[in-house]
């Protein structure tokens, strides 16, 4: 879109989030963190629970504040991002209300940039056409699957047509089957969109099948111990789930992830802090 | 449609069998037993006081009615009112619970001569106070509640989409407490009948169900001062029912299992 396109989209220089500084229970979620998303790239974060790519999220997009450095995203600070909702969220459950029609919550976020209603309607049916759910949009959401209920706040989390998405594990409570369409549907809105994602997962062969660098981090303190590249090119499909090339990246990635832990079993193990 | 009548019919006639068999052993009890109407007077009694004097029932019960109506809407207002009030105070969903015991605890009834006296006894207003004083507190504590007690993943998503804090009462806080409202409603309607009846008791005008049950036991007339109990249930019945039938209509997505 806009400067979007010209700046990178998230540039982290020298991320630090301590919670608790100075304190007995003082704790570094984020350690020196140093990352850049081009635009237009699919990047995950991923790492055992406590290895602070949530937090790292949540610094990006301004719903926690970094301790020390520098955030950058689509050039500008994180809050000037939200404010001017250069950004759509997903997150692991789909919060969508129950009071409004499965359309009407595709609405939210232009009703809250004051779009008028006629619109707002006809962009949030353009997004349920794209996530296949136009037959939905007069529904409520209980009446919704989980996987479609997602495919909503997926819509959602587009309609605003910002230049990056922040997804925070989204299809973590979903069922395998489930979670594999879902992927290919994010490949094909990706492809449709040309949005810059960035992707929180504990699932490596999702990490792998979804992204162009796969970013690895590890706990106490949270940070990036590798960046992996996945060449499997920008045309996915089931067949890349079975391809050599994917295994080695998984296989890359699972060894990236022992290297520095010894497995994600291993927290306890580790107490450097 | 005639399945859907018959599907109505099976639930219907479970209820309506235990209320004939529970009326008929009363009658049965009273009659082969001999007891006397100041201990119980029997269901046939009742019914021939009520329905005797329908006009009458009907007038009485609608002058407390009225009164609980008036008390119902007073305090169910000053209970948003203030729960929209806490809701910006009490961040801690934690302190809404001692205060709603705190306020449990206040002998709310007990108040009704001190209102007698510092209102016009001959006038409605102290009933109408006391029942909107009992009302609010349901309606106050359920409310601040629901406005309070909105999934933290929700208000994340607010804040990511730039909503402020005007809007995310708007859009999230007030929706998400309309069921808790409805609930409120629920004990607080038919609570406004009992409140409303019972303020009667302590003197004043003397056409209410309170005022009549409490003269027709003092005046033995023991089957009347049923049939007015009977009338006091039916309107407490009355006000719930209306409340459920408002919230069906208004609200098709309570009661329903939340989105994930």
């Amino acid at each position: 879109m806009s400067t979007a396109t010209t700046e990178h989209a998230v540039h982290a220089d020298g991320i630090w989030k301590i919670f608790n500084e100075g304190q007995p229970n003082e704790v570094t979620a984020l350690q020196d963190v140093n990352l850049t998303v081009e635009s237009g790239e699919f990047i995950s974060l991923i790492g055992p629970s406590g290895c602070g790519k949530s937090t790292l999220l949540r610094v990006i997009a301004d719903l926690t504040d970094a301790t020390r450095g520098d955030m950058r995203v689509a050039g500008h600070t994180p809050p000037e991002a939200r404010q001017q909702q250069l950004y759509g969220m997903a997150f692991q459950q789909a919060a969508l209300f129950d009071w409004r029609s499965v359309r009407r919550n595709v609405e939210l976020p232009l009703e809250l940039q004051g779009w008028d209603k006629a619109k707002r309607k006809a962009r949030a049916l353009e997004l349920l056409d794209m996530v296949q759910l136009a037959d939905f949009a007069e529904h409520r959401p209980w009446e919704l699957s989980g996987g479609m209920q997602q495919r909503v706040a997926i819509a959602r989390s587009l309609s605003v047509d910002p230049a990056i998405l922040l997804m925070d594990e989204p299809f973590g409570a979903l069922d395998e089957m489930t979670r594999e369409r879902m992927q290919n549907e994010l490949l094909r809105i990706r492809k449709e969109t040309g949005k810059s994602i960035v992707f929180v997962t504990h699932s490596i062969p999702e990490a792998v099948y979804l992204s162009d660098r796969v970013v690895v981090m590890s706990p106490r303190p949270g940070r990036i111990t590798h960046i992996i590249e996945v060449p499997l090119g920008s045309e996915r499909d089931e067949d890349t789930r079975e391809a050599d090339t994917f295994f080695d990246a998984v296989t890359a990635v699972r060894e990236a992830l022992r290297g520095r832990v010894g497995g994600s079993d291993a927290r306890a193990k580790v107490g450097e802090v | 449609m005639s399945t859907q009548t018959a599907d109505r019919l099976k639930l219907i006639w479970p209820p309506v069998l235990i209320a004939v068999l529970f009326l008929s052993a009363w009658q049965l009890l009273v009659v082969v037993r001999d007891i006397k109407p100041y201990l119980l007077p029997a269901p046939s009694l009742i019914a021939e006081n009520f329905f005797g004097d329908i006009a009458l029932m009907w007038q009485t019960a609608l002058y407390t009615g009225t009164t609980a109506f008036l008390g119902l809407v007073f305090g169910t207002i000053v209970g948003l009112v203030m729960a929209l009030l806490a809701q910006r105070f009490i961040v801690v969903n934690n302190l809404v619970t001692p205060l709603a015991a705190g306020l449990a605890a206040v002998p709310i009834i007990a108040l009704t001569p001190i209102l007698n006296n510092m209102f016009s006894i001959t006038s409605r207003t102290p009933r109408v106070l006391v029942t909107a004083i009992i009302v609010l507190f349901p309606i106050f504590v359920n409310v601040t509640r629901g406005l309070i007690q909105v999934q933290p993943v929700q208000l994340e998503l607010m804040r990511s989409m730039n909503a402020q804090p005007r809007t995310v009462l708007r859009a999230l806080r007030i929706p998400n407490a309309i069921p808790f409202f409805f609930t409120a409603m629920k004990v607080a309607a038919p609570l406004a009948v009992i409140a409303a009846l019972v303020a009667e008791y302590f003197g004043g005008p003397q056409q209410g169900l309170g005022s009549r049950i409490a003269g027709s036991a003092a005046n033995t007339a023991y089957g009347r001062a049923w049939a007015y109990v009977v009338a006091a249930i039916i309107t407490g019945l009355m006000f719930y029912l209306i409340v459920v039938a408002i919230e069906r209509w208004t609200t098709p997505w309570t009661g329903r299992t939340r989105s994930a």
